[in-house]
């Protein structure tokens, strides 16, 4: 490792220093923020909270055999899934903090899911497209000659 | 049929199928009905628009049928990057990472034309797909980021991998150009204007949907931890009886052969 600092500080600037960039230039071509970011914030954050729960209660389920499939840690999870969902609920009921342009409770939770599939698929393409090309950078260098002896 | 129970058969429950079929592929338990129901079960979703064109959701799985092409060709080229160059295992001809390349250079190109020329996915009535707006700037925004910080990772976690990085760095400028151009420029259906409304939404999308999705894993290990801790000790076993122990030698004497020096 040529650096000994704490690099993960720096990856996440480099991580949101372009999104930063384009968001000043948005904003000097005269934009102002979205006003349903929070919206759209709030429930992609919940859902995924509660998608992700629930695949990983599938996942205590499948992969509990050798443990004979205990039951505390699986409530556990199923009461932090409810919890998320009960959030859900009342925030897209309660003066209607977290509905977007849908007609009800139902519709918007429903449009969250799909939403959250597309946008899943678009940032996994990109993780596709940055992990490859980085592997690519990496095996693509011709291999160095570390010891005499290999030669 | 009610139009939301036939939206529950051909696309919820479709679209349920998949991670239930993952798990029992991952499980190992019935790897052969797991492969089928979540095959079956992507399929179905890929073809909802048709099974019910009534549902609005089913555009998602619309989009996820237009996408299919470059997102393959995207797959092929970045296996061929990968495995065209210098790997231990699974080695391809050195013409696979020019062939991978180009092909990588194609799918972004292609999904380019299907924000600015005709291959837009098209929904009812000729408009625009609802979820392609969702999809681009999502896509171009996380590519951007990720590249950037791939760059910097290899800097930082690498040894004199400072071209290489360059490189890297510069897939995430071409990112962030192309972002700009579409900030910029009208799409073929979408305005500069809208695409400038659902990049915030997008960002909103992403920030909120890695909070969400890290909140999820720090519950599970607490849960797992809380478990773990509340179990007793493990008792010390007793040790083994001579019955046991001649056992034990059986087995060891057939498993082990040869003569001794």
């Amino acid at each position: 490792m040529s650096n000994t600092g704490s690099p993960w500080k720096l990856l996440s600037l480099a991580a949101a220093l372009p999104i930063l960039v384009i968001v000043a230039i948005d904003i000097s071509l005269g934009d102002d923020i979205h006003p349903d970011s929070f919206k759209r914030f709030g429930n992609a954050l919940l859902t995924s909270y509660v998608l992700t729960g629930l695949l990983l209660m599938g996942n205590l389920f499948f992969y509990a055999d050798s443990r004979h499939r205990p039951l505390a840690p699986f409530v556990g999870m199923m009461f932090a899934v409810g919890i998320g969902v009960l959030i859900s609920w009342s925030l897209v009921s309660y003066d209607d903090l977290l509905l977007e342009d849908n007609s009800g409770m139902r519709a918007q939770m429903l449009s969250n899911i799909v939403r959250l599939m597309v946008s899943s698929t678009a940032m996994l393409l990109a993780s596709m497209l940055a992990i490859g090309t980085t592997f690519a950078m990496i095996t693509g260098r011709k291999r160095r000659v570390l010891f005499e002896e290999e030669e | 049929m009610d139009s939301m129970v036939e939206a529950a058969i051909w696309f919820w429950i479709p679209l349920l199928l998949v991670p239930i079929g993952l798990w029992l592929i991952l499980s190992d338990k019935s790897k052969n009905l797991g492969k089928i129901l979540s095959t079956s079960g992507f399929i179905l979703v890929l073809i909802s628009s048709w099974t019910v064109p009534s549902s609005d959701s089913t555009a998602a799985g619309h989009l996820l049928l237009s996408i299919l092409a470059p997102t393959l060709l995207l797959a092929y080229g970045i296996h061929g990057m990968v495995f065209g160059g210098n790997v231990p295992v699974g080695k391809l001809d050195s013409t696979a990472r020019w062939s991978g390349i180009f092909a990588v250079i194609i799918s972004i190109a292609i999904f380019c034309l299907m924000h600015w020329y005709n291959f837009t996915p098209l929904w009812r009535d000729g408009n625009i797909n609802p979820y392609w707006i969702v999809f681009w700037p999502t896509f171009l925004i996380f590519s951007t980021s990720l590249c950037s910080a791939a760059s910097l990772a290899l800097i930082s976690f690498g040894d004199n991998r400072v071209g290489e990085a360059v490189k890297l760095a510069g897939l995430s400028v071409i990112m962030a150009g192309v972002t700009l151009v579409a900030i910029i420029f009208d799409g073929y259906l979408t305005s500069a204007e809208e695409f400038r409304d659902y990049l915030w939404l997008a960002a909103a999308d992403i920030i909120g949907t890695i909070t969400g999705v890290i909140l999820a894993i720090g519950a599970f290990a607490i849960v797992i931890w809380m478990y773990e801790k509340s179990l007793p000790l493990p008792e010390n076993s007793l040790p083994p009886s001579d019955e046991e122990i001649k056992h034990v030698v059986k087995l060891a004497s057939a498993h082990i052969g040869g003569e001794e020096e």
